[in-house]
C-alpha cells in the first residue's frame, strides 16, 4: 500500500527531516510512528500528503509514485488519503455537516450522495446531534471526531493521523483511538503518528520508531521504547 | 458546472458568515470610489472652466477698407486649413458697423461722428478661435506674410498677447495639477485596496490551507474570492453611485450659477456614465481580483 525507498528530506544543509529511510506498509495495517519532537514524524506525514517533496528516494502509494507528483495531481492524491491533525484543522465558519461535506464537494460528488453519506459518517463518529454546530461550539474530542468524519467521508484506503490525541484528555484520547481501531477493522490502513506512550503500548500494533530522521526500530507488535 | 455553483454558494456563504469583514471591505471600496469620483468632479469642473476661459479668447483680423471679397475669402480659407483653428467667424463691413453702433449706443459723440461720414469707415473682420491659446501665435505668424501686408490692417493679438500667454500658462498649470492629483489618488487607491484585500485574505489563510489539505484545487479555493470580488465591486459601485448622485443634486444648483451651466455635473455624469462606471468597476474589480490572487498565492502553496 505504502512504500518508501531510501527517502530523504533535507530542508537546509544542517536541517535534515528524514535520512534515507525505507519502509513498506501493507494494506489494512495499523502502524504507529513514534519518536521525539524533531525526529521526522511530521515530515513523513507531509511527504505522504505531498505537502513536501522528498529530496531523494521514491515514495509510492497504492502503486502511484508521488515523490515527483505534479502540482495538478496533488488534490487528487489528497482526496484518496484521509488526514487528521492535532489541531483538527476545521473550517471555523462552517458547521459540522458543512465541514464534512466539504471534502466531498471539492471532489465534485453529487449533492444527493453528499446528503446521503454525511449523516451516516457523523453517526459513526457519534456526532449526529451536533450537525449544525460550529467548531467553536464543540469540545476538543468532538472537533477531532469531526476531523475523522471528514477524512473518512470519501472512503480513503489510508488514514494518516498526525498526533490526533495531542490536545485531548485521556478519556477523549481513548475514544479517538477506539474510533481509529474501528476504522482499521473495516480495512483502512492507519498510520498513527504519536508520542503518547500509553496509547502505543495499549494498541500492541506495529511500531516504527524514528530518531534523527532515521528508522531505529520497526516491530510488528511493538511498544514505545524511547 | 456543479463546481461553479458550489463556488458561487461558498462565495455568498463567506460574505454572510464574515459579514463584518465583508462590510469593512465594501466600506473601503466605497470610500475609494468616492475619492475617485471627487477627482472626476474636480476634473470635469476644471476642464469646463478652462475651456470656458479658452473660449473667451479669440483673435480678430481687421481687413483693409478697400479689399475685395475674394481676397477675404482666400484668407478665411487659408486660416481654416490650420488644424489648430476650431472656428472662424466672418463679419462683413455692415455687420462690423452694426456691432460698433451697438457697442457705442450710449455715446452720442461717436455715433454723430459716424453719421457725419458718408460711407462706412470700418473694414470687414475675421474672428479666429483656436484649440489652445498658445496656438494664436502660430496663426498670427501665418498671417504676417508679405502677401497679406496690405490686405490686413491690424490684428488684436498684439494687444492681448500677454494676457493670452498668461491664461495659457495658468490653464496648463491647472491641467498639470489635476493630472498629478489624479495619479496620486490612483496610487493611494491602489495601495488602500491592495492592503484591504491582503488583510482580508490574511485573516483567512488558515481556511485556505485547510481547504487545500482536504483536496481542493486552487480554482476551488480561489473561485469564491473572485466571486466575492465581483459582488463587493458591484455593491460598492451602487452605494458610491447613489452617494455621488445625491451629492451632485446638492452641488449642481450652486455650480450652475458659477459655471453658467444648469445641471452641469449631472449632465456630465449622464453623458459619461458608461465610461465612468465601466472604468471604475473594471479597475476596482481587476485590482481586487489581482490583489486577492497575489495575496493568496503564498497560502495556496500547501
Amino acid at each position: 500500500m505504502i512504500t518508501l525507498s531510501q527517502i530523504s528530506k533535507q530542508y537546509t544543509k544542517k536541517s535534515v527531516g528524514l535520512d534515507n529511510i525505507s519502509l513498506h506498509v501493507d494494506s489494512g495495517e495499523f502502524v504507529c510512528i513514534v519518536g521525539q519532537s524533531g525526529t521526522g514524524k511530521t515530515t513523513l506525514v507531509k511527504l505522504l500528503i505531498a505537502e513536501e517533496r522528498p529530496t531523494k528516494g521514491k515514495l509510492e502509494i497504492g502503486g502511484w509514485d508521488i515523490s515527483r507528483i505534479s502540482y495538478r495531481d496533488v488534490p487528487l492524491l489528497r482526496r484518496q488519503i484521509g488526514v487528521i491533525f492535532q489541531d483538527y484543522k476545521l473550517l471555523e465558519k462552517k458547521t459540522v455537516t458543512e465541514n464534512v461535506s466539504f471534502a466531498l464537494q471539492v471532489a465534485g460528488t453529487p449533492h444527493k450522495r453528499i446528503k446521503n453519506v454525511v449523516p451516516r459518517v457523523l453517526d459513526i463518529v457519534g456526532l449526529s446531534d451536533k450537525k449544525y454546530a460550529y467548531p467553536y461550539q464543540l469540545s476538543g474530542g468532538q472537533k477531532q471526531r469531526v476531523a475523522i468524519a471528514r477524512s473518512l467521508v470519501h472512503r480513503p484506503k489510508i488514514l494518516v493521523a498526525d498526533e490526533p490525541t495531542g490536545n485531548l484528555d485521556a478519556i477523549n484520547a481513548h475514544e479517538i483511538i477506539e474510533i481509529l481501531k474501528k476504522i482499521n477493522d473495516f480495512g483502512t490502513t492507519i498510520l498513527l503518528v504519536t508520542h503518547d506512550k500509553d496509547i502505543v503500548n495499549r494498541l500492541r500494533k506495529r511500531v516504527i520508531t524514528l530518531h534523527n530522521g532515521q528508522i531505529v526500530v520497526d516491530k510488528k507488535q511493538g511498544t514505545y521504547q524511547l | 458546472m456543479l463546481s461553479f455553483f458550489r463556488v458561487l454558494h461558498f462565495a455568498f456563504q463567506d460574505i454572510v458568515r464574515n459579514i463584518s469583514l465583508s462590510f469593512m471591505t465594501v466600506i473601503i471600496l466605497v470610500l475609494m470610489l468616492l475619492s475617485i469620483n471627487t477627482l472626476v468632479v474636480v476634473r470635469a469642473v476644471t476642464e469646463h472652466v478652462v475651456s470656458q476661459v479658452k473660449e473667451q479668447i479669440d483673435v480678430s483680423v481687421y481687413f483693409a477698407h478697400d479689399i475685395k471679397q475674394e481676397q477675404m475669402e482666400e484668407i478665411k480659407k487659408y486660416i481654416s486649413a490650420f488644424p489648430e483653428v476650431v472656428k472662424t467667424t466672418f463679419l462683413d463691413k455692415e455687420a462690423v458697423l452694426a456691432e460698433f453702433k451697438e457697442t457705442h449706443k450710449d455715446n452720442n459723440n461717436i455715433l454723430n461722428s459716424l453719421n457725419e461720414l458718408e460711407e462706412n469707415p470700418l473694414g470687414a473682420t475675421l474672428i479666429i478661435q483656436t484649440r489652445e491659446p498658445r496656438d494664436y501665435e502660430k496663426i498670427i505668424t501665418a498671417l504676417s506674410i508679405p502677401e497679406y501686408k496690405d490686405i490686413i490692417e491690424s490684428k488684436t493679438f498684439a494687444d492681448t498677447q500677454k494676457a493670452i500667454e498668461r491664461i495659457s500658462l495658468i490653464t496648463a498649470q491647472i491641467e498639470k495639477a489635476v493630472l498629478i492629483l489624479s495619479a496620486l489618488f490612483a496610487i493611494i487607491s491602489f495601495f488602500v485596496i491592495f492592503n484591504t484585500i491582503r488583510v482580508a485574505i490574511y485573516t483567512q489563510r488558515m481556511e485556505i490551507g485547510i481547504k487545500k489539505l482536504v483536496g481542493a484545487t486552487d480554482w476551488f479555493v480561489r473561485g469564491p474570492y473572485i466571486i466575492e470580488s465581483i459582488i463587493f465591486s458591484g455593491i460598492s459601485m451602487v452605494i458610491a453611485g447613489a452617494i455621488v448622485y445625491a451629492v451632485l443634486q446638492f452641488l449642481d444648483p450652486y455650480l450652475g450659477i458659477i459655471l453658467y451651466s444648469e445641471g452641469f455635473l449631472t449632465k456630465y455624469f449622464q453623458n459619461n456614465i458608461l465610461l465612468i462606471v465601466g472604468i471604475e468597476f473594471g479597475v476596482v474589480l481587476l485590482l481586487t481580483i489581482i490583489t486577492s490572487g497575489l495575496a493568496m498565492r503564498k497560502y495556496l502553496r500547501i
